[in-house]
């Protein structure tokens, strides 16, 4: 009798907790809407306030008319896009070769690229601006874009995914005499497609959410400003007070689709996670 | 014999090296021109007074001065102090969290519900994350004080106040990171055997027990990758700072990546940047060893 007091006990801490902070995670998203729909005087009223009198839907609008809201989307969407899509080419060949090809230099290459990791992003935005000027790309999306088409962790993921495959499998292809490119394409692409959708969805959001190279490239560069860029710059857009408001409502626009592709996807990044064997690495 | 041996050895080791080499020279190649050359560049940089603005081999060399000035200078000891604070409790502070969350929802109702929620600020960038906080932190209308004012509290100066504004933000980069860290510590939940927990309950273990004798030391190398990669990212950390912290007094929230970005695109001293971004990377790579060899002495291996 009472342990099952306990245990009723312990199960009503433990949904409390999680209803608690479910509550904290979700108040903010739900002010940003509730504030994105204010008028500026309910914003900066001294009494703050959960909801706005009558929803201001015309604040969208007005953002749109105000901020190239859409060349910003286009701009991120175009930047996001081809860097998944190289990251994908590039790390599953190389995963590929580091997990199933023999050569000399295997393991050392492997842990340079493991060690490419640790080092702070900044140590390259000097020289590699300066690499983008001397190319001449600062004007052009190639600057988003070149500068991430490798990931250590891309490579370290699809290897990782590739060990999984057995030997056999690849072995029994060379007998029929099949090419090492036609292994790689017919065989281990299909197979790792769930580690391929999973670092596709990382790297898509990793650069959606980008924001310090986009600064500092489109500082010069106004018509590749991407969305984080853009938002950033909305205080400088919106900095009196008839206008502030819209700085959140303009904030719905950049967060929203995100959320909404999130929720599709959710399976794909859990099983990804799962699959990927974090806990044997 | 052994010849033999050894040569058919070699043979098959250098079996498929030129398909090796072709798969891996898209990478190698950017390794180079992005990785490799850059690093070295850095570092002569770091030697340099250069402003970018004349060529690189026209700029006045001077040595280490740039890694000794920054040493001494109280500016970067503080942001580097600021940055030890921030790594240390947002690391520490994520991972509790998201440990005992991902524990409690792991097998409750609704989990996937849970899981989205508390995942939803991870897709959500931190640039925004930033500004919807400093709004909510807002000293006279924003929604915290007014909570606090609720309860009968005074009001805090969330990002105003010098003692309290790094505090403030890491609260929200804490707020923030949960669902990310709960996504893989889940990962490792379900690879822990279920059988474990049932011998557990018929010795008689309860929930506290099975938590810390059995979740804990199994979610280990989960553990470690999190904190390792937790820290290298911490150390590193800028937009949240750099949006919420524009307003904070005397600099008292600023970061290294926040410096070292000032310090070259806006006071265009290359060779200091580069000199504060050397040195820490000096930082990471020793606390990643640090961290990795904390966990081994309690047995726990490093990942490769």
């Amino acid at each position: 009798m009472n342990k099952k007091v306990t245990k009723i006990f312990l199960e009503i801490l433990r949904y409390t907790i999680i209803v608690f902070g479910a509550f904290w995670m979700i108040l903010p998203f739900f002010w940003l809407f509730s504030a994105s729909l204010m008028t500026p005087q309910e914003l900066l009223s001294d009494t703050p306030r959960w909801l706005p009198e009558r929803p201001q839907w015309g604040n969208y609008l007005q953002v749109l008319k105000r901020v190239p809201i859409f060349t910003y989307y286009k701009n991120s969407v175009i930047v996001a896009t081809s860097v998944t899509v190289l990251v994908i080419l590039t790390s599953s060949m190389a995963g590929f070769a580091f997990a199933k090809l023999r050569f000399r230099g295997r393991r050392i290459l492997f842990s340079f690229v493991l060690s490419t990791m640790m080092f702070p992003v900044f140590i390259f935005l000097i020289p590699v601006y300066y690499l983008m000027k001397l190319f001449g790309w600062l004007n052009s999306y190639l600057s988003l874009i070149v500068p991430f088409a490798v990931s250590g962790y891309g490579i370290f993921l699809l290897r990782q995914f590739v060990m999984t495959i057995p030997d056999e499998l690849l072995d029994s292809a060379r007998l029929d005499g099949a090419k090492e490119f036609r292994i790689y394409s017919t065989i281990i692409l299909p197979l790792i497609k769930p580690a391929l959708a999973t670092l596709a969805i990382l790297t898509f959001i990793g650069q959606w959410n980008s924001f310090l190279w986009p600064l500092i490239v489109t500082s010069n560069a106004q018509k590749l400003i991407t969305l984080p860029v853009g938002i950033s710059r909305l205080s400088l857009a919106f900095s009196t007070t008839e206008t502030q408001h819209l700085i959140l409502t303009a904030l719905v626009y950049q967060v929203v689709p995100m959320v909404i592709l999130f929720l599709y996807l959710q399976r794909y990044y859990v099983k990804g996670f799962v699959l990927s064997g974090f806990s044997n690495l | 014999m052994a010849c033999k041996l050894f040569s058919s050895k070699r043979k098959s080791l250098e079996r498929n090296t030129g398909a090796g080499y072709l798969f891996l020279a898209p990478a190698l190649l950017f390794y180079s021109l992005f990785f490799i050359y850059p690093v070295i560049f850095s570092f002569i940089v770091s030697t340099k007074r250069w402003n970018m603005l004349v060529p690189l081999s026209r700029a006045r060399n001077v040595g280490f001065s740039e890694y000794s000035y920054l040493l001494k200078d109280e500016m970067f000891l503080g942001v580097l102090t600021n940055t030890l604070i921030y790594a240390l409790l947002t690391v520490s502070l994520t991972i509790t969290i998201a440990l005992i969350l991902a524990v409690l929802i792991n097998g409750a109702k609704l989990s996937v519900l849970w899981r989205f929620i508390y995942f939803a600020p991870v897709v959500t960038p931190q640039v925004a994350i930033g500004t919807i906080w400093g709004y909510l932190y807002r000293p006279n209308n924003g929604l915290l004080n007014s909570i606090l004012r609720l309860f009968g509290m005074k009001p805090v100066y969330w990002l105003t106040d010098p003692n309290v504004a790094l505090f403030s933000i890491i609260a929200t980069a804490v707020w923030a990171g949960i669902g990310g860290s709960m996504l893989i510590i889940t990962a490792g939940l379900k690879n822990i055997p279920q059988d474990y927990y049932d011998a557990a309950k018929i010795d008689g273990a309860g929930p506290f027990r099975q938590f810390f004798y059995i979740t804990v030391p199994l979610l280990s190398p989960t553990l470690l990758f999190l904190t390792a990669t937790g820290f290298i990212g911490a150390w590193q950390v800028f937009d949240l700072p750099f949006t919420m912290g524009r307003n904070a007094p005397a600099r008292s929230v600023m970061t290294v990546s926040w410096y070292v970005y000032e310090t070259a695109f806006q006071s265009l001293r290359m060779g200091r940047a580069s000199a504060g971004a050397f040195l820490l990377f000096c930082i990471i790579f020793v606390f990643t060893l640090l961290i990795l060899w904390i966990f081994k002495r309690g047995g726990i291996k490093g990942y490769e």
